[in-house]
């Protein structure tokens, strides 16, 4: 490409300008043509607040438990989260439940002010019930809200966030 | 009808505030569109909204608050779904844009030199408007007032502001003048960023400004005049003696269009040539000091010397009122003049609006550049000026000479 042969034409008229010109021209022409909320966009940013981010899988959000198809908690209170937690974040009280062999979590609190999000509490859990899910709109407005219980509390970790209130897209 | 003194320096007048206007509001649109065309060109979409809650607090999404600011997101949002048109989103940004440089705080630093520092954004910003008295928008008469119109019944509201034999060279010589506010802006701040900027800024410019002239000449010589109306007719519209005269004059037309938008570039300092304002060597190089008002001269003057270019190149090299450039309108004049679609015969005419459109084109070309070619190194900067730009343009200028011999 860099022949030295041409080099004095290529200087006398600029190619490489054209090129790059060409290049970009393309580019501002694709973006003006297509509806800025089409299916498939060219531009690469998101209209954050009011369009949904996609994020990648393996995003650490915030922790989550999962429930199985009867709408029970899988937790059996195994204290195996809680014992690798490197921050301590997690404080499960045991519990019994009417009709269940399995022991059932009273409290499940979780200190999201000290969590590294590192997923250890994930990757130990022998009974797959509780994840990191895709929540990123952390912020609170006050300490309490970063402190996460079972349903019923203030603050549950089953509803999403009070700054994620105000950032889902619907319409269009 | 020949007018009075009083109606004549009416109309004058009023000439004026048009210019202005037309300028004045030219400027903020072209930082909005700066904006959006660098960010299409990255692929983003730039500004989409205005942030703050004006009458009112904001809260919730911003296209759906209860606020003007509200509104105008909402309207916005709504726009962003229609292809070419979503362009306009952020429009309300260049009042946000005015506002905000209005109301800043207007900074002197304590050893500036406070006479020459206030005294620098309005030479450059007085140099960059005069040269819209010479340019001519329209060459003839805009529009006649109705005879029923008071006072002014029956007079022509021209096209230009004055009509100088010497035009161009008034042009050269006032645009020239923006580089002292330049440097003595610089000077004055009494800091060391702004007087490298500024010393950068004066080398460049005053070597661009033989390439720039030189590529000028070339005009002056095929038409024989420096009268900007009777240049941009006769470069768009003079039909050429014989064939090869013609072809000779439209690819040295051209030619001479780059060359001339290279030197412009230069001359405004504009990317590839903004060295005097490179943010990694030298802060914000010669308006580092300047806040407020004053920095929005510095500002308004570097766009108002972009129009001026741009109406210089359009005029001169693509045709300037007439729809071809180049020279080719005899061509198509030659066909399509006596043509039965009105519409045909009517691009054989001259219009403002060939110009505006061509202004506004060679604005866009401006922001292109800016967003695709990085900035020169100084040193390569002279070269391309003095070892590249001169020969060529000297060459043009025997060409054009030969041309003239010619015809």
């Amino acid at each position: 490409m860099a022949s030295p042969r041409y080099s004095l034409l290529r200087t006398l008229i600029p190619f490489d300008i054209y090129g790059g010109m060409k290049l970009t021209g393309k580019y501002f022409g694709k973006v003006l043509r297509q509806a800025n909320r089409g299916p498939k966009r060219t531009h690469v940013v998101v209209e954050y607040p009011e369009v949904a981010v996609t994020l990648q899988p393996r995003f650490r959000g915030r922790l989550q438990m999962i429930k199985d198809e009867q709408g029970e908690i899988k937790c059996v209170c195994c204290l195996a989260c809680e014992k690798i937690c490197p921050t301590q974040v997690i404080t499960i009280e045991k519990g019994k439940k009417e009709g269940r062999k399995t022991p059932f979590p009273l409290q499940y609190d979780f200190e999201m002010e000290r969590c590294i999000f590192c997923e250890f509490c994930v990757e130990s859990c022998g009974f797959d019930s509780i994840i990191l899910n895709h929540q990123f709109e952390l912020a609170g407005y006050d300490r309490e809200d970063f402190s996460h219980g079972m349903e019923g509390q203030f603050q549950n970790m089953f509803s999403i966030t009070p700054v994620g209130h105000y950032s889902v897209a619907s319409e269009d | 009808m020949t007018p009075t003194l009083i109606q004549y320096l009416v109309i004058s007048l009023l000439q004026i505030v048009a210019v202005l206007g037309f300028v004045m509001t030219l400027v903020p649109l072209l930082t909005f569109a700066e904006r959006k065309v660098i960010g299409y060109v990255q692929v983003r979409l730039g500004a989409t909204r205005v942030a703050g809650g004006l009458w009112g607090a904001q809260r919730g999404r911003t296209h759906q608050s209860r606020t003007i600011t509200g509104g105008l997101n909402g309207f916005m949002w709504w726009l962003g779904k229609w292809p070419v048109i979503s362009i306009l989103r952020g429009l309300p940004m260049f009042i946000a844009d005015a506002l905000k440089l209005l109301t800043k705080e207007d900074i002197v630093p304590t050893d500036a030199d406070k006479a020459v520092f206030v005294l620098s954004p309005a030479l450059a910003m007085v140099a960059a408007f005069t040269v819209f008295a010479a340019i001519s928008f329209s060459p003839g008469a805009l529009f006649y007032f109705p005879a029923k119109f008071p006072f002014l019944g029956g007079l022509p509201f021209n096209g230009f502001l004055t009509d100088i034999n010497v035009g161009l060279l008034f042009i050269l010589g006032v645009a020239s003048v923006g580089v002292y506010g330049i440097v003595l802006g610089a000077w004055a701040s009494n800091s060391k960023y702004p007087l490298l900027g500024g010393l950068r800024s004066a080398a460049q410019i005053v070597s661009y400004e033989v390439p720039l002239t030189l590529s000028l000449l070339v005009p002056v010589v095929l038409t024989g005049s420096l009268n900007f109306n009777e240049m941009s007719t006769r470069m768009a519209a003079d039909v050429p003696v014989n064939g090869l005269v013609g072809i000779g004059r439209s690819l040295l037309m051209f030619v001479g269009f780059f060359v001339y938008t290279t030197c412009g570039f230069a001359e405004t300092n504009r990317t590839p040539f903004d060295l005097a304002e490179a943010e990694n060597e030298l802060v914000a190089g010669f308006h580092t000091e300047y806040s407020g008002m004053k920095f929005s001269f510095f500002f308004l003057s570097e766009y108002a010397s972009m129009i001026t270019v741009s109406a210089l190149a359009s005029a001169f090299f693509l045709g300037g009122h007439y729809l071809l450039p180049f020279g080719l309108q005899p061509a198509w004049n030659h066909f399509f003049q006596h043509s039965p679609y009105a519409i045909l015969a009517w691009t054989c005419t001259p219009s403002i609006l060939w110009f505006l459109l061509k202004i506004f084109f060679l604005l866009f070309v401006f922001l292109w550049v800016r967003a695709t070619l990085p900035r020169y190194r100084y040193d390569q900067l002279m070269n391309v000026g003095w070892k590249f730009l001169i020969p060529y343009t000297l060459v043009m200028f025997v060409i054009a000479a030969l041309l003239r011999y010619a015809a």
